[in-house]
């Protein structure tokens, strides 16, 4: 087969279509993204110079904005447009004590429990359980036009030039997270429990908010942009956060609304980001209309079933992961990654319908070695047809 | 049924509804009442917990109603903890328990914590992003027969085997079992640092607690 542009690459998988190889996703997003100490291991191996950049300009989030020569490099498919805190969050943040608190426009933030480790753990709605409460709450605002002023053109660009599909990821505009985020994750997970009535008003509250700040995205965009990035992440190690009765009751209306509201503005798919074992709700997520489903987290319970996985659903949602980053990727040798991308993609790349990723962030712990194998076992074992095959 | 059984089975469904608030209520009705605090111990909150945990590990209830009904638990346990103690009620092991340094992550330990102190374990909360040296002052302080360690992230795990190795230059290594914990932790991960076991979730953390300590 002629060679793609990483373009027609990836629209050709979504479309599940086989395209010349199986498409890499790598640093367009912070779930697929590469922190910046083995970047920076990366840059070393690579002799590649350019300087430490950071995604959303937030050095406490640590992952890196990858320079064009090292995603050239990785075979990098996919290219990423954000949106950024609000001007006066980021001016405030660069010009507050050295390691104190990082505070966002929600009021939630991150703490340094280490040296250049941050946590979120400020949860300004902690104790909160009543709708007053959130009636109350100083909610950020949505129509600064410093978070989205850079997102035109910088998508024209990308599309003016053509080669790449443009993902697009306002930061963590997802429900729940934020929730999490307001709250702490323990204390709205018992909310949800015990105050259901406050914790869905929280998260309508919050998906009210997401969606005056995508529309505001979507609109900047305009057709310049193939994948929307959004998600939850709802499974754990072994399971699910909460039963698929609780999701489908409080969660699920609210991602479908989200979904629905995009997918009226825009003709872009849905990529929908969700951590751990989802297994029981893949045909909620099909039937919401995610086009997308996002990482594959083969180290989480049923997550494991590739074969069951791309046979029950490959004809109707694109994978886009499932390179395991619990074991193989900072453990690993780079044979042993090899041979895993050549199992993962002899599993889910026929047909199209598979793009290649890193389950989540590469951490810290991922030797830039590890990366390299990666990808080049993508271009390896990837090309169709015979994929699988070398 | 006696007054007795019915403030019994009160305090079991508040603690598997998780009401905090009900249960204390009832808690303290008993006490009023003449109920031991062992009994609403061991014959209400830990039968209520047990069943959680049986709910979970068979997929009909998940961590929210599993977090509420710890978090009920605990609540009537600061209000009859005293009393136990002041009665002499014997403890089956002291467990003290930390995240590991680097690491915020605690509501599978939490879980945990409840879980053993509902099997009649004593157990101490060193809290989150703890130190190695932490860990080895709170065993030779405290003597406890075993220590917990949590990770959420492959990049604290390591955090496990250099505590270890903390530990055991301490020349404390002997005196205590150790238990490691976290969504990335299995067999392997208790082979490398040199642990003695693992549990995956929150309801067999009591077993395999007392299969290291040769008990139950």
């Amino acid at each position: 087969m002629s060679e793609m542009t990483p373009r027609q690459r990836v629209l050709a998988a979504i479309e599940h279509r086989e395209p010349d190889r199986v498409p890499i996703v790598l640093g367009a997003s912070n779930a697929t993204g590469i922190k910046a100490k083995p970047y920076r291991e990366l840059k070393e191996m690579l002799g590649v110079s350019a300087p430490d950049e950071y995604l959303y300009d937030w050095p406490e989030l640590g992952t890196a904005a990858l320079d064009e020569t090292t995603l050239t490099r990785l075979g990098a498919d996919v290219r990423g447009v954000l949106d950024l805190e609000p001007a006066w969050v980021l001016e405030r943040n660069a010009h507050r004590p050295p390691h104190s608190d990082y505070l966002n426009s929600w009021g939630s933030g991150a703490r340094e429990i280490r040296p250049g480790e941050w946590f979120p753990m400020v949860c300004p709605l902690a104790g909160a359980t009543t709708i007053e409460e959130i009636d109350d709450y100083p909610w950020p605002d949505m129509e600064d036009p410093s978070r989205v002023g850079h997102v035109a053109a910088q998508a024209a660009d990308l599309a003016n030039d053509g080669r790449y599909a443009i993902m697009a990821t306002p930061w963590l505009l997802f429900p729940l997270e934020r929730a999490f985020a307001m709250q702490g994750m323990d204390t709205f997970l018992m909310n949800l429990a015990l105050y259901p009535d406050f914790a869905e008003a929280l998260l309508w509250r919050i998906q009210g908010l997401c969606k005056t700040l995508m529309g505001h995205f979507l609109d900047a965009l305009g057709e310049n942009v193939d994948i929307i990035k959004i998600g939850d992440d709802l499974g754990t190690q072994e399971s699910l956060l909460m039963s698929p009765a609780m999701y489908r009751r409080i969660l699920k209306p609210i991602h479908a609304d989200y979904i629905d509201f995009i997918k009226h503005r825009t003709k872009a798919k849905v990529f929908f980001h969700t951590d751990g074992d989802v297994f029981p709700l893949i045909d909620d997520f099909v039937e919401m209309g995610v086009d997308i489903l996002n990482p594959i987290q083969t180290s989480a319970g049923k997550m494991a079933n590739l074969v069951e996985i791309k046979a029950r659903w490959g004809d109707r949602l694109t994978f886009c992961g499932a390179i395991d980053t619990h074991r193989i990727l900072p453990a690993g040798t780079p044979d042993e990654v090899r041979d895993e991308v050549r199992r993962v993609i002899g599993i889910m790349a026929p047909g199209g319908g598979y793009m290649v990723s890193s389950v989540h962030t590469v951490m810290d712990d991922v030797p830039a070695r590890n990366i390299l194998a990666m990808v080049d076992a993508v271009e390896e074992f990837g090309r169709y047809p015979a994929t699988g095959t070398g | 049924m006696s007054a007795r059984d019915d403030i019994l089975d009160r305090l079991y469904r508040h603690v598997l509804d998780g009401h905090a608030e009900k249960a204390v209520t009832v808690a303290r009705e008993g006490l009023a009442t003449g109920v031991e605090p062992t009994a609403l111990l061991f014959d209400a909150m830990i039968p209520a917990l047990e069943e959680v945990g049986r709910l979970f590990e068979t997929g009909e209830v998940f961590l929210p109603e599993m977090l509420v009904s710890a978090h009920a638990m605990q609540t009537v346990m600061d209000l009859i903890r005293p009393l136990i103690v002041a009665a002499g009620v014997d403890t089956i092991g002291r467990f003290v328990m930390g995240t590991v340094a680097g690491d915020i992550h605690d509501v599978g330990k939490k879980l945990v914590m409840v879980m053993l102190e509902g099997a009649g374990f004593e157990v101490i909360d060193l809290g989150i992003n703890v130190p190695g040296d932490r860990f080895v002052e709170a065993i030779h302080d405290l003597q406890p027969d075993v220590v917990g360690m949590s990770a959420f992230l492959t990049t604290t795990v390591p955090e496990f085997g250099r505590t270890i190795e903390l530990i055991d230059r301490a020349g404390l290594r002997d005196q205590v079992k150790i238990l490691i914990g976290g969504a990335p932790v299995n067999q392997l991960t208790v082979d490398s640092v040199g642990a003695d076991g693992f549990a995956p979730d929150a309801s067999s953390a009591v077993r395999v607690t007392k299969q290291v300590l040769g008990i139950g």
